[in-house]
């Protein structure tokens, strides 16, 4: 809102009639909020009246030597939008000290009620920044003492901010849509009179407080409010609960659901001590809750929302889920991306691919991925290695038996290729294809399925370009693969189009650090990229 | 009675109004009002001074909130004390006077007939209520709540509007407006049919008065009139007194008071009445309807309605249902979280040892406690003659509910005590939960019932089992005893009585 607000003399103190000395700005100036306007001086000290807001100056109504007290009117400024009106120091004071006046009971308004009142955002508890949502009144309007200026809305709720003066409205400095917080200048209203009631009512011992003006929807915190970590209490078992009333009023401060306390009194009553001693092993981690002391996901009645189909888990979902939890849960994981450049490797791939399939054998990207593991395996052989059971040693291993995720109908399934680093390409292709049916048809042997060093999980064959896969613990590291895209790579003249393979390694980072971690990647990306290497034949 | 006070049971007769406001005026005084256009803000507004609200004023206040109390009439103190239980309380113990003097007559201790002073007898009610209600506001002074004397009405979820003009802007508020008496359309305009306020006013004693409904308010009145020696019909719609309490409860009282009333019609319909130069000509239907009779008072006793539908609660956006009474939930909260409702207006029994309970509860989640109604029993007595009183479940609720409860009983003919008091017709009687032998109700019935029946709520709070009770030493002789026995006789351990092993 643009508008026209007067310029006020601020509160001069105990100084009347004090005499203008020099004009800074004329009619038609753009003024910065704060810049000096008009300079008055006293027998002590020269003071700058500033610009109450950023704008421009309509006029001024006051030349040398006119004599100036506070609260005179000495000019109209056009208020640039947005901007909101400066509370020059003195005034600010004054609100400070007398919140009453501005935010309270008119009875406490009675020798400030006449001239201008600037009317500001009250206390409005702990929100700031609240955005006007509705301004109520214009200029000229007549308010009285408790109409609604504007509403502000918070993200809680809406309040109004009522008028503290009975009187014209003289401007209003906020839009709809402006945020204000406590003290923001809102509306100035030139007060005709004092509300009969500030003269002629006593003030009623203790009844005029500077009370927050409240949301409308505030909730008690109390409420919600509970222990971190403890369950909802069960209203239906708590009022069943074997418990006396000062035990129930402890576990209510406390949060805790007694359905879940067990008694150690007599009798299996529930004492002091174990709503105590619960929330101890709830707040450490060790209590006995489903889900190992884990919170727990909220459980919805999802027939509520729409029709639903119930399907068990898969006998390998059944299998796979506390597995991949448990990996998820105790180890600190760090996924490491990198870009290996597979032009020519894929080049390479696409020659030899006819007459390998002449062979039976379907010559895939993955097996040159597998190839390449077993070479940086050698070089980082941590990569290669476990956590001892007690966590003080690692185990390193000196095979190399290499997993490999392969999805099926029922689920995910790790087939193992044994002794990898003893095999070709050629051999390692035709492994892959031999696991990866058995998998599918269900037909994997349980010795074809253990003893993996590292793990693979391709998902380049349907897409993808990054993403974080859990390691098969105990197995320190594993190697995501998404799919390979031709991508403009910079080659020190110029880009050039190659065909890059994103790979994903997340690592338990007890085992290995980053520095590991990319020196890793980074030599896989290497020996991807010479095919000739990967291509050699095993003695 | 003129045409205004009678459609609102709380409205005291004037001369109990000057009594008492000559010991609150001179804070009501300065508790002002505020005028036309005050505002006037508190953190907390509690609207009705009842045993409800006056508790939660002062819970709140000792909190450290910043209350405001408004209370339409010049007394604080609600239904409760100033036209409920005190005051009945008060006339009841004159009649038991008067009928323990009567009952010593036929074992040799003989008093002449008692002359009622039935002013007298007022005026020394009227000055317990003052003295209590006086001791209201001292007790609002001391906290620095503030007392508006107004009616208010909702103008917003965070503005009350007071009928002087005011307003009152609160950051929480706790409604606690409580009941009036149902009254029956159509009945004639006149002064000699009152409700429970106007029975409490004596003077001039009637020589035959009718209680229409037989539930506890209008027997405790029965007892009194009766008791000073007027003739008493009791008239109630339903097979049974008090309906909802156990029937082996009501029978020793039924028993009593069938020898000393005119008539209890039972199943009886009230269909017509007529104001009459003699009385009130009252015709009735019905199983046991007589023809018409003349009562030169009758009483109208027949419940009482919530007034959670008077205070404008929709502006505030508080849900009201179509008979007044206001749902919340464990920490009293309305539908509209910072305002609160208790006492008579939100469901359950309209007694005020709830309402206050549930005052405690309200305060204290306004104030920021984490704070809940946790109780699992809320007793009821009827303070009749005998005394009726029964915490917890109750035999009508567990049939009902297919609750299934064991049941001890111990009749107070085996009570050195009882016997000694000259009344053999009480018993005590214990529910417990047959799985883990926890009390989970009691009903007792005969002098000081009341009394007793406190310890069967500790107990059923505590989770106590029989033998929790037994193994507590009662003092001997005493009706407490007879808790303790029947206790003993569901543990199988009694020795005052025989009776046949169980099972
Ligand atoms: C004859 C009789 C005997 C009783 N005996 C017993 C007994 O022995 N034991 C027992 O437990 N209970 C007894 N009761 C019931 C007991 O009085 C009530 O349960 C209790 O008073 C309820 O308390 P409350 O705070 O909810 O409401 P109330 O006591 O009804 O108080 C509500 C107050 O709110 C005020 N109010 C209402 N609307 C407004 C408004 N808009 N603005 C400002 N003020 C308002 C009213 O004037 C009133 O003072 C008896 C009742 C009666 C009638």
């Amino acid at each position: 809102m643009a508008d026209h607000i007067d310029i006020v003399i601020p509160d001069l103190g105990d100084f009347e009639d004090v005499e203008v000395i020099e004009i800074l700005v004329g009619a038609g100036d753009s003024v910065s909020r704060e810049d000096g306007l008009i300079t008055l001086e006293t027998d002590k000290a020269s003071i700058d009246v500033p610009a109450p807001a950023s704008g421009k100056i309509v006029e001024l109504t006051v030349s040398v030597g006119d004599k100036l007290s506070s609260g005179d009117v000495i000019g109209k400024i056009f208020v640039e939008v947005g901007d909101t009106l400066l509370v020059t120091p003195a005034i600010e004071a004054k609100i400070a000290q007398g919140d009453t006046t501005v935010m309270s009971s008119p009875a406490s308004l009675a020798p400030e009620s006449v001239g201008k009142q600037t009317i500001s955002v009250p206390d409005i508890g702990d929100f700031s920044d609240v955005e006007v949502i509705e301004v109520h009144v214009s200029v000229g309007d007549e308010v009285n003492v408790e109409d609604p200026l504007l509403t502000l809305e918070t993200d809680k709720a809406a309040m109004d901010v009522p008028s503290t003066a009975k009187g014209t409205v003289e401007s209003v400095l906020v839009k709809v849509g402006d945020t204000v917080s406590e003290g923001s200048p809102l509306v100035i209203v030139a007060a005709v009179d004092a509300p009969e009631t500030a003269t002629e009512t006593k003030p009623p011992e203790k009844t005029v407080t500077v009370a927050a003006i409240v949301p409308a929807e505030k909730a008690p915190t109390s409420m919600s409010s509970q222990a971190q970590g403890l369950p909802a209490i069960n209203e239906a078992g708590f009022s069943k609960a074997h418990a006396s009333p000062s035990v129930r009023k402890l576990a209510r401060e406390l949060g805790v659901d007694l359905v879940q306390v067990k008694g150690s009194g007599a009798k299996a009553r529930i004492l002091h001590d174990d709503v105590k001693a619960f929330v101890k092993k709830v707040m450490t981690g060790g209590a006995a809750m489903p889900g190992g002391g884990m919170p727990k996901v909220p459980v919805i009645d999802f027939a509520k929302f729409g029709a639903v189909d119930l399907q068990p888990l898969t006998r390998i979902q059944k299998i796979s889920g506390p597995r991949l939890q448990a990996s998820w849960l105790n180890l600190p994981h760090v996924t490491q991306h990198d870009l290996a450049d597979i032009t020519e490797l894929e080049a390479r791939r696409q020659e030899l691919k006819g007459p390998a399939r002449e062979r039976g054998i379907s010559l895939t990207p993955l097996a040159f991925v597998l190839k390449a593991c077993i070479a940086a395996l050698k070089e980082y052989p941590k990569v290669n290695s476990s956590l001892s059971e007690d966590g003080l040693s690692l185990v390193y291993k000196q095979y190399y038996h290499l997993g490999f995720a392969a999805e099926t109908e029922n689920g995910l399934m790790v087939p193992v290729i044994r002794d990898a680093d003893k095999k070709d390409v050629y051999e390692l292709a035709k492994e892959l294809a031999e696991l990866s049916l058995a998998a599918r048809e269900g037909k994997l042997k349980a010795d074809q399925m253990q003893g993996a060093s590292f793990t693979i999980s391709s998902l380049g064959g349907i897409g993808g370009t990054a993403f974080t896969p859990i390691v098969n613990a105990p197995e320190v590291a594993i190697l995501g693969v998404s799919r390979s895209s031709l991508q403009p790579v910079w080659n020190g003249s110029e880009f050039k189009p190659r065909l890059m393979l994103p790979l994903s390694f997340s690592y338990d980072h007890r085992v290995i650090d980053g520095a590991c971690a990319v020196r890793f990647t980074t030599f896989l990306s290497k020996t991807l990229s010479n095919v000739d290497a990967l291509l050699q034949a095993i003695p | 009675m003129t045409d205004k006070t009678h459609d609102s049971t709380v409205v005291m007769d004037p001369s109990e109004r000057d009594a008492a406001m000559s010991a609150a005026v001179t804070i009501q005084e300065k508790a002002l009002t505020p005028g036309p256009d005050a505002i006037h803000r508190a953190e907390l507004v509690v609207i009705g001074s009842g045993p409800g609200g006056y508790t939660a004023a002062f819970r709140a206040a000792d909190l450290g909130l910043q209350v405001t109390l408004i209370e339409r009439y010049p007394m604080l103190g609600g239904v409760c004390l100033n036209v409920g239980c005190i005051p009945s309380k008060a006339l009841l113990h004159a009649a038991k006077v008067i009928d323990e003097a009567e009952a010593m007559a036929v074992h040799g201790v003989v008093f002449g007939k008692p002359t009622i002073d039935a002013v007298a007898l007022g005026e020394w009610k009227n000055q317990i209520v003052v003295r209590l209600t006086g001791g209201l506001v001292q007790l609002a002074k001391q906290r620095k709540v503030t007392v508006l004397q107004a009616t208010a009405k909702f103008h917003s979820a965070n503005r009350l509007e007071l009928d002087n003009g005011g307003m009152v802007e609160f950051q929480q508020c706790i409604i606690a407006a409580g009941s009036q008496s149902v009254r029956i359309p159509g009945l004639p305009d006149d002064p000699r049919i009152v409700d429970s306020s106007g029975a409490l006013e004596l003077y001039p004693l009637p020589k035959r008065l009718l209680v229409v409904g037989g539930g506890i308010i209008g027997l405790e009145m029965a007892c009194v009139y009766n008791s000073l020696g007027v003739e008493v019909s009791v008239v109630e719609l339903m097979d049974s007194l008090m309906p909802g309490t156990d029937p082996d409860l009501v029978r020793p009282f039924l028993k009593i008071i069938k020898k000393r009333y005119d008539s209890i019609m039972l199943g009886t319909k009230v269909t017509g009445m007529h104001a009459t130069v003699p009385g009130i000509e009252v015709s009735f239907e019905g199983k046991n309807a007589p023809i018409a009779q003349v009562y030169d008072r009758v009483l109208i006793a027949v419940g009482r309605r919530a007034n959670g539908d008077k205070l404008a609660a929709d502006k505030a956006g508080v849900s009201v249902d179509e008979r007044g009474v206001i749902a919340v939930n464990k920490q009293m909260q309305t539908n509209v979280p910072h305002i609160f409702a208790i006492g008579d207006l939100v469901p359950g029994p309209m007694l005020a040892h709830k309402a206050s309970h549930e005052a405690k509860v309200a305060a204290e989640v306004a104030a920021g406690e984490k704070s809940a109604f946790d109780a699992r029993a809320i007793p009821s007595v009827a303070y009749t003659d005998p005394e009726i009183a029964w915490v917890g479940l109750t035999e009508t609720d567990a049939k009902r509910d297919g609750i299934e409860y064991e049941k001890a009983h111990f009749p107070w003919a085996a009570s050195g005590r009882a016997l000694s008091l000259g009344r053999d017709e009480g018993f005590t009687k214990l529910l417990f939960d047959k799985a883990s032998g926890r009390v989970l109700g009691g009903g007792i019935v005969g002098p000081g019932a009341g009394d007793l029946i406190a310890e069967v709520g500790l107990a059923i709070e505590m989770g106590a089992d029989a033998t929790d009770i037994g193994r507590t030493i009662h003092p001997h002789p005493t009706l407490s005893e007879t808790i303790a026995f029947a206790a003993e006789a569901f543990e199988g351990t009694l020795t005052d009585l025989y009776l046949p092993k169980k099972r």
